[in-house]
């Protein structure tokens, strides 16, 4: 899988069931607010072994800084680059709230918790992209139930342009 | 303000803070609109901006950042992930190849 060696973004292959594991897919959160949110999504990465417990505050950090707020109910909370040392491994976690969160003004739905040191999730990051600018497809991943629906949306396929 | 000739640029870069999130999504985006046009899309983190860039694109909160590290490299802000004008505006004038300013 890696024979375009030569380029410095080249993206490790990591399996999309090992950046993202059955457990960090969390399809019935409630949160009381953004903040509350971003500590869920960073405890996700804590269990899964992703980061030590300082990058959630990292994560806070960088949302009080710029928003993650992607669109079409999203958002992707992440650490700061002062905030990378805390990683461990690269890994993403989606939390679901079906009621819905306030962030910052926006109803957000579905947050997508990353942790990375690597480059092993910008396939799942790039994938991510292609479902919210497709209104069907983000429609489905706010409206996802099963963790095999999440998975389907976020396997990439190399065939679309 | 800022003239750019998108006929001239031949490496872009997304910007964010920590080259993790965010600029990776954009990046991913702009790279399939611009794949027929030959430029070179890249992220990363705002601080380690490649001195060889030709345009910048970062979220508005850095772009005074961005400008700092990369004085004599053009800076497009945005608001938006999905559909900004400002980025909007800087894939049609690469694809163009015409003349915006920023």
């Amino acid at each position: 899988m890696s024979e375009a060696g030569s380029s410095h973004q080249a993206e490790e292959a990591v399996p999309l069931t090992e950046l993202l594991t059955e457990s960090s897919i969390r399809l019935d959160a409630h949160a009381s607010g953004r903040d509350d949110a971003i500590l869920q999504a960073g405890a996700a990465l804590v269990e899964a072994g992703a980061v030590e417990p300082s990058y959630v505050d990292a994560m806070l950090a960088r949302e009080n800084t710029v928003s993650t707020y992607v669109g079409e109910g999203v958002a992707i909370p992440h650490g700061t680059l002062a905030g990378k040392g805390a990683v461990k491994h690269d890994a993403i976690v989606v939390l679901r709230f079906p009621d819905g969160v306030d962030w910052d003004g926006n109803d957000v739905r579905v947050a997508v918790g990353i942790a990375a040191k690597g480059n092993g999730h910008i396939a799942l990051l790039s994938q991510l992209a292609t479902v919210l600018l497709d209104a069907d497809k983000a429609e489905a991943l706010r409206n996802a139930t099963t963790s095999e629906q999440v998975y389907a949306l976020l396997a990439s396929d190399e065939d679309d342009e | 303000m800022t003239t750019i000739d998108g006929s001239s640029i031949k490496k872009l870069i997304v910007a964010c803070d920590a080259g993790m999130g965010s600029s990776v999504m954009l990046a991913s985006t702009l790279k399939k609109q611009l794949a027929k046009t030959g430029v070179t899309v890249e992220h990363s983190p705002v601080a380690s901006i490649p001195a060889d860039a030709d345009v910048v694109v970062t979220q508005a909160g850095l772009a005074d950042r961005a400008r700092g590290v990369v004085p004599n490299i053009p800076v497009v802000p945005f608001n938006l992930f999905l559909g900004d004008p400002a980025v909007t505006r800087i894939v049609k004038a690469i694809i163009d190849g015409t003349t915006i300013e920023v």
